[in-house]
């Protein structure tokens, strides 16, 4: 299939996310699923996992064109194997058209991802189900007031890890969790680079079996930013080379944006109040220096 | 005539052959694991048309099955004990989303400790879910049920999942001889499944299963589930009759073994009411007049049968192979609550018996026959009882010494 | 004595006033002739009265200017309790500034002050209506009006199921009322370039027309100001809503 979006003026100008849902003003999650959303259309199962977007959908209100169901935090995946066979089923027994098939796509937070998702998800992409996985990434349980997760940075401060050195474990790879699986596409993502994003949904889109896009989704709540930051943080934490824009395809990891040169990380966390502990009353030089080499090494690494 | 000998799990599976099952979600455990590798057999041979696939645990069981059935398909389920408690979360969710599907749990002790052996406890967790229950006592019955409880759940008043409950190893590997019923006369009673506006459709935008904040519509949604918990009292007793006609067998909500006349009955669920009807025959043969009063349906609860069986009796003899911890027996305590009051209502005495599979003997039935005929005549019931004998100590205390446990009494 | 549900308020403090016109705030739900409303507004309580025409007292607590870009309302919480404290007649000053002190400690010396002395700066200002809010009599049990009990009646699941049958119905929900800072286009610098501004909007609120105009959705547009951050010819600007809304108004 021939790249549509090359640049941005092919991007959509049609936003098919309904407006009027309740996730905060600047949402990072929102960013990315509402152009992920005019890409992939309405014929779609949004399969939801607890999070901040389990608010998306609340009685009597749904922003969605087509259609949606809340599961529980562990087991969206299932839910998604669970739609996806039963449309299989349909389609094999000719119970229903060929036009009435969806694209189950399952909708989870970092939380579900990084955790009490990763069972279901690990064997969702064993048995090969052909689904979409959108993870938004805000790197901390957000819905319940930003506590530690698996996808919390390094010394990031969050509610469950108040002190002043922050959470003192590392992100979880969840990119390289998935790529151990043979999956057939994983991207990584951000809603401030839209045409990266647009190209990584369409080559998803070309393809079939488990494909994750990781979206990181900065949050202006959880992370203590004004709203109208959101973009140009998303922006440095690629330039600051803290979040990796890649895909895994064809068994293979590319890096679609190579950051060069790199933007120092300090100049990404200092934007944000939930590093503001490394630099008031006192810099922390050593937690800095500990985060600014782990991804100097991660990017020695690419080629 | 096609009569068989089956196991209650091969029973189990035939039901889900019969009804023509599209979509098998499993997950192994013990007692149930031969019939998901039974139908999974029958749909790899092409002998039946349906889809297995293993999730990799029952939470996620049972989410991929109401997901299928909220799609639109007809969904058969599987598991027993710590699987159903693993999935709990699930049972009471997925109640909610109103769309039918089966699920045979094989009833099996719960821990701790961990164990195989059979009782009730695990099956009646699931009492406040959403899911209707009907309990069986042969392996006849299991397969009968299945069919009725895709009939049921279907029900356009009703809509709710159903499980259908057989005792593990007494039932799912015991060989009864069974009737199959002929494919064609299960069509006509168990039409092809319908969504009734439940499904995803590219045609038709549906959000199911949203959040909803604000008490007045969340109690609006729980109470309509147990309102259509409660419709399925009559659609249960048209699709038994409907099923009567068809193939001949009777199957009520409530089973009445010599009750009529009788001073004395006995009231229990599951296989080992066979043993009780057996106590039954040779006590009227010793000349009291006792019988057997054996609830199918336990959800929605049959309160109306119950009463009419029931009210007017000397004494009812409950026994339950299940503990509520700290409270007792789990159908004595609903039982009371629906003769409390009622002119009429008879003595109630309560036994816990068969945990963990264990037995409960001809001996033992006919001295709870004798208790309760001595409470009716005192006019008092005695405190509950565990069916626990001496000997059955003197064992234990040889395994205490092993464990090198020291033997102390609280009084 | 109620708990949890307050349905029979003795007073109702409006921290922010643009709540007020949202139904689902509630915030002139149960108010009787004794309930006083206490409003932190700018404006004067007979205005509020001519606009509300509820049936009991109302009374303006004057909030401090909005401070900085982002119209956050300085220790507004501290200027309600202080209000609120001298309205009910039954707290002191130094009990005020105790607890005050105490609750707000763990953000340092410097916030306690400056909420210390909203607090009390309000405590005085209340000073004419002091005792003004009494504890309302309980519903008797003599003569109370009977609740409208209803029998549910059974219906059809696809309705009695938690499901929304149709598509894009959060539209119905008026998210601009979020709003502290209306975006503004000046269409003489817009470049009509077709996509960034709507495309960097989070929630659907810039819609982008034939003729590649874009246009805010005032009923959705929550305030972020995204917008306004990524044009290139900085052609949004953020304008605060009270000044917005004068403007739209004449």
């Amino acid at each position: 299939m021939t790249a549509m979006i090359r640049s941005m003026k092919d991007l959509p100008s049609m936003h098919l996310l309904g407006a009027g849902t309740a996730m905060c003003a600047g949402c990072g999650g929102l960013e990315a699923i509402h152009q992920i959303y005019d890409l992939i259309g309405g014929k779609t199962v949004f399969v939801n996992a607890a999070g901040c977007m389990t608010l998306l959908s609340t009685y009597p209100f749904t922003p969605f064109r087509g259609g949606w169901i809340y599961t529980s935090m562990a087991s969206a995946p299932a839910g998604a194997q669970g739609v996806r066979d039963a449309l299989d089923i349909l389609l094999r027994k000719q119970r229903i058209a060929r036009d009435e098939d969806m694209t189950a796509v399952v909708l989870a937070g970092d939380g579900a991802s990084f955790g009490m998702g990763l069972s279901a998800t690990s064997a969702a992409i064993e048995r090969g189900l052909d689904f979409l996985y959108l993870c938004y990434d805000n790197e901390g349980y957000g819905n319940t007031g930003q506590q530690t997760s698996g996808a919390t940075p390094h010394a990031a401060c969050t509610s469950t890890d108040s002190g002043e050195r922050g959470y003192r474990g590392w992100k979880k790879d969840l990119f390289a969790i998935w790529a151990a699986h043979r999956p057939a596409y994983a991207a990584t993502v951000i809603g401030a680079d839209p045409v990266d994003l647009a190209k990584k949904i369409e080559r998803a889109l070309s393809l079939k079996g488990p494909r994750l896009i990781h979206a990181l989704a900065p949050c202006p709540t959880g992370w203590d930013f004004e709203p109208q930051d959101a973009i140009e943080i998303g922006r440095l934490a690629i330039r600051s080379g803290m979040f990796p824009l890649k895909e895994y395809v064809g068994g293979a990891v590319v890096h679609t944006r190579v950051p060069h040169p790199r933007v120092p990380v300090e100049d990404y966390l200092r934007r944000q109040g939930r590093f503001a502990h490394l630099f008031a009353p006192r810099r922390n030089d050593r937690l800095l220096a500990e985060i600014q080499a782990q991804v100097d090494a991660y990017w020695r690494g690419v080629a | 005539m096609n009569r068989v000998l089956l196991t209650g799990n091969g029973a189990a599976a035939w039901g889900a052959r019969l009804a023509e099952a599209d979509y098998i979600p499993s997950f192994p455990i013990t007692p149930q694991t031969e019939i998901i590798e039974t139908l999974e057999r029958w749909c790899t041979d092409g002998e039946m048309d349906g889809t297995v696939v293993t999730l990799e645990s029952e939470h996620s069981m049972i989410t991929a099955a109401a997901a299928a059935a909220a799609t639109g398909v007809r969904v058969f389920t599987a598991t027993s004990s710590q699987g159903l408690m693993y999935g709990m979360e699930m049972i009471y969710t997925v109640a909610g989303w109103r769309a039918p599907f089966v699920l045979v749990n094989v009833s099996r002790a719960l821990a701790t400790p961990v164990t195989l052996e059979p009782d009730h406890t695990d099956v009646l967790g699931a009492r406040d879910s959403g899911f209707l229950q009907i309990h069986c006592a042969t392996c006849q019955e299991v397969l009968d049920s299945v069919l009725i409880a895709y009939r049921l759940g279907e029900d356009a008043r009703v809509r709710l999942p159903a499980i259908v409950n057989e005792d593990g190893f007494y039932l799912s590997f015991t060989r009864e001889p069974v009737e199959l019923p002929d494919p064609d006369a299960v069509r006509r009673f168990l039409p092809p499944f319908r969504s009734r506006g439940i499904e995803f459709r590219a045609s038709r935008p549906i959000s199911q299963a949203v959040a909803v904040l604000g008490s007045a519509p969340y109690s609006y949604f729980r109470y309509e589930a147990h309102l259509a918990a409660l419709a399925a009292l009559p659609a249960y007793d048209e699709a038994a009759a409907a099923f009567a006609s068809e193939f001949g067998r009777r199957w009520p909500a409530v089973e009445a073994y010599r009750a009529e006349d009788a001073e004395i009955v006995y009231f229990m669920i599951g296989s080992f009411a066979t043993k009780a009807k057996d106590a039954v025959d040779r006590l009227r043969e010793a000349g009291r007049k006792i019988g057997l009063v054996r609830p199918r349906l336990l959800r929605p609860y049959p309160e109306g049968a119950l009463r009419q069986h029931l009210l007017g009796k000397r004494a009812v003899i409950v026994i339950d192979q299940n503990l509520s911890m700290g409270k007792g027996g789990v159908l004595y305590a609903e039982l009371a609550s629906a003769l409390y009051g009622r002119p009429g209502a008879p003595l109630l005495v309560s036994f816990v018996g068969a945990l963990g599979g264990r037995d409960i003997t001809a001996e033992e039935f006919y001295e709870m026959a004798k208790v309760a005929r001595q409470a009716a005549d005192a006019g008092v019931a005695p405190e509950p009882r565990l069916l626990y004998t001496a000997g059955e100590l003197r064992e234990l205390r040889t395994l205490q010494a092993i464990a090198g446990a020291e033997r102390r009494t609280i009084t | 004595m109620e708990r949890g549900v307050i349905t029979r308020p003795d007073l109702v403090v409006v921290a922010d006033e643009t709540l007020v016109p949202i139904p689902a705030a509630g915030v002139l739900q149960g108010l009787s002739e004794r309930t006083v409303l206490l409003l932190g507004s700018a404006e004067r309580r007979e205005t509020w009265q001519d606009r509300l025409k509820v049936p009991g007292p109302v009374l303006a607590l004057p909030v401090s200017a909005q401070s900085g870009d982002h119209g956050v309302l300085a220790q507004i919480g501290a200027s309600c309790a202080g209000a609120a404290a001298r309205l009910l007649g039954v707290i002191r000053r130094e009990s005020l500034a105790r607890a005050l002190q105490e609750e707000i400690a763990k953000f340092g010396s410097a916030a306690v002050a400056a909420n210390l002395e909203c607090a009390l700066a309000a405590f005085d200002a209340m000073a004419p209506h002091a005792g003004l809010v009494a504890a309302s009599a309980e519903i008797g049990a003599g003569d109370y009006r009977a609740p409208e009990w209803v029998d549910l009646p059974l219906e059809e699941a696809a309705v009695a199921a938690p499901d929304i049958h149709g598509a894009l119905t959060s539209e119905l929900a008026i998210t601009g009322t979020w709003r502290t800072h209306m975006p503004v286009i000046d269409y003489e610098r817009c470049n009509r370039c077709s996509w960034i501004c709507s495309t960097f909007c989070p929630d659907s609120a810039i819609k982008v027309a034939a003729d590649h105009t874009p246009r805010i959705d005032l009923d959705h547009c929550k305030g972020c100001l995204v917008c306004v951050a990524v044009c290139p010819p900085h052609a949004i600007r953020a304008v605060p809503e009270r000044e917005a809304a004068r403007e739209h108004s004449r």
